[in-house]
């Protein structure tokens, strides 16, 4: 009965929905559709070939990254220079200190003449590679405006000593007691680097904050160590979790915290203490722990068929939780009856707020409709000095996540 | 419209023609919006679904098999797209409730003066669940076990919200009646007076399954 009455239901809705009245035909919806056709248009030209021409840039911009900090001779030869005068202050440290106190122990102009305090063959050295730095550095200024073979030849050498700057002046530090001398170098360094952290901060006010969608990231992800270069590289281990934030389509803001354990392995060159070894050990091995906190911009430069592809920097800060250091020798530790430590523990280190330099690149496919799954190839690149050592820690890595996406932008 | 003029039509369609899309766009706007009013509750809405249908017409008008009746395929299509919107917005599907429509009295519905907006309109005003179930299987034709599939929701779903739908229906039709030779729903359409010549039998066009966009 009641079958019936239903099926009677359905039939008389059938049958009075059967001819439907014309509805109106109206342009405004004609618009809308003409603007979603629009919209779904390949984009021509330069705009269609963006996606691909960033790509190549990123990936130029990789390979520059590791030919810059590749392992290289000519560094060497620099370094052979400066230990040559390692060696004789190693063997007449007595006669130094006497010359060190006749000039005063105190004495912090050592580098702004570093002839009157050091004597001799080493310091002309110390000083001529000084005041050398000081015009690769002049020239990479020059080279924008006139670029030429020979400031290009003296941009080289800069980016060279700017690789690897350390063993010129550890001759000069170990022995003397004016720490304020290797400075100049990470000053340099780190004006340069204010430039990019100053044009991040413009991007982000000159985009309107429109509709911002948030994701949480879980990521875990292997990289390689090294200090100037992944000569010596070590691999470590990175977990951590990052909120990004869209400011537009095209760009998002990420922040979040990373612990990571980096093991490295650098020539004692490249180790930088007060503590004067009786013997030198030959390299350390170095196990620090530590907190990264990034803040990197990201753009999207591809997006297609689900799969997006953004390229990102930013700068990172280091807070060191632990640092470990291995002396490795190649004969004996003991000389003049003195031993030499064979590892060095330092259980909280200083914090390094954006000393570091990321550059990414991300790729990211939806999972589902709240899980995206990230794949992202990074450098990091020092700006500072890091560590209780001071070494320019540098890794790259790539970085596996989950993305849970907070809120959608557009509707599903 | 004659069917070489609708093959012209379609590969100027393919050819993504602006011009041809358009006149396609209007030879079949009645009956496309027809289909996606009864599965939306207005017609803007209705507006916004049948674009989404006819944007994925006009981007996949390559893979239509001109060997089959162009109308069951956009048809086909427009249906899918009112799927595809019931179940983004499952969250507003069941903002209303039935009330007291269990001891609605049947009477006889032939006797009623009804037109074909009244019901529209009724139909309309039934909770977005309840809606897409009363329209895939009273006007469709699909059976329970074919609706739970499509919806993703199990066939005792289906069929406890095509009850409830039948109640909301049957209480809107005796009120209708109750209420001096019918209410006047509005539903904000604008109507011509001209009546679809082509109109075509509707459940033979839905039961065509071959088509899944």
């Amino acid at each position: 009965m009641n079958n019936e009455k239903d099926k009677e239901l359905d039939d008389f809705f059938r049958k009075g929905l059967h001819d439907p009245v014309d509805p109106v035909f109206r342009d405004n919806d004609w618009s809308s559709l003409e603007q979603m056709l629009q919209k779904s248009k390949k984009p021509k030209g330069m705009v269609y070939w963006l996606p691909y021409i960033s790509s190549i840039a990123a990936l130029l911009l990789l390979f520059l990254g590791w030919w810059s900090f590749r392992p290289k001779q000519s560094p060497q030869s620099q370094s052979q220079v400066a230990t040559v005068p390692h060696k004789q202050s190693a063997s007449q440290s007595s006669e130094h200190a006497e010359i060190a106190k006749s000039t005063g122990a105190s004495d912090k102009n050592i580098n702004a003449n570093p002839s009157s305090a050091a004597p001799g063959k080493a310091s002309i050295g110390i000083n001529a590679a000084a005041s050398g730095r000081n015009k690769q550095f002049a020239a990479i200024m020059q080279t924008e405006k006139r670029p030429g073979k020979e400031s290009n030849a003296n941009r080289e050498l800069a980016m060279l000593s700017l690789a690897n700057p350390r063993p010129v002046f550890i001759t000069g530090l170990i022995d003397q007691p004016g720490i304020n001398s290797y400075t100049l170098p990470n000053q340099s360094v780190t004006e340069m680097a204010g430039k990019p952290k100053s044009e991040n901060k413009v991007k982000i006010t000159s985009r309107p904050a429109y509709r911002p969608q948030f994701a949480v990231t879980v990521l875990a992800a292997p990289d390689l160590n090294g200090v100037g270069s992944f000569q010596q590289s070590k691999v470590g281990t990175n977990i951590g979790l990052q909120f990004s934030a869209g400011l537009s389509r095209k760009f998002t803001v990420t922040t979040g915290v990373i612990y990571s354990a980096k093991p490295y392995l650098t020539d004692f060159d490249s180790y930088h203490t007060l503590y004067k070894f009786p013997v030198t050990p030959a390299n350390v091995t170095a196990d620090c722990r530590m907190l990264d906190i990034p803040l990197n911009i990201g753009y999207q430069v591809y997006s297609k068929h689900q799969n997006r592809i953004s390229i990102g920097t930013g700068l990172s800060s280091y807070l060191m939780l632990h640092e470990n250091y291995t002396f490795n020798y190649t004969t004996s530790n003991h000389a003049y009856g003195y031993t030499s430590p064979t590892s060095y523990t330092v259980p909280h280190g200083d914090n390094y707020f954006m000393g570091v330099l990321n550059l990414n690149a991300t790729y990211e496919r939806p999972l589902n409709s709240k899980i995206d799954i990230a794949v992202e190839p990074y450098i990091k690149l020092p700006l500072t000095n890091i560590g209780y050592s001071q070494v320019r820690l540098q890794s790259t890595g790539i970085a596996v996540g989950l993305k849970w996406n907070l809120n959608s932008l557009a509707k599903p | 419209m004659g069917e070489e003029e609708l093959h012209q039509l379609i590969s100027g369609c393919i050819k993504q023609d602006r011009k041809c899309q358009k006149m396609l766009y209007k030879a079949f706007y009645g009956f496309s919006m027809s289909i996606c009013l009864r599965y939306t509750g207005n017609r803007d809405e209705a507006a916004e679904v049948m674009n989404q249908g006819f944007f994925k017409v006009f981007t996949h008008m390559e893979s239509y098999d001109t060997g089959r009746p162009f109308k069951a395929w956009l048809g086909k299509i427009m249906m899918n797209v009112s799927i595809d919107h019931y179940r983004s917005n499952l969250k507003m599907a069941y903002t209303e409730d039935l009330d007291e429509a269990a001891h609605v009295s049947d009477g006889n519905l032939v006797d009623k003066n009804l037109n074909y907006n009244d019901l529209l309109a009724m139909v309309q005003r039934l909770p977005h669940a309840y809606r897409t179930v009363f329209n895939l299987f009273a006007i469709e034709g699909y059976s329970h076990d074919e609706i739970a599939s499509m919806l993703n929701i199990n066939a005792g779903t289906s069929k406890s919200n095509l009850h409830k739908a039948r109640q909301k229906l049957k209480q809107m039709i005796f009120k209708a009646d109750s209420s001096a030779n019918g209410a006047n729903y509005n539903n904000g359409m604008n109507c011509t007076p001209i009546v679809a010549i082509n109109a075509v039998a509707v459940n033979g066009v839905f039961l065509n399954k071959g088509i899944r966009e």
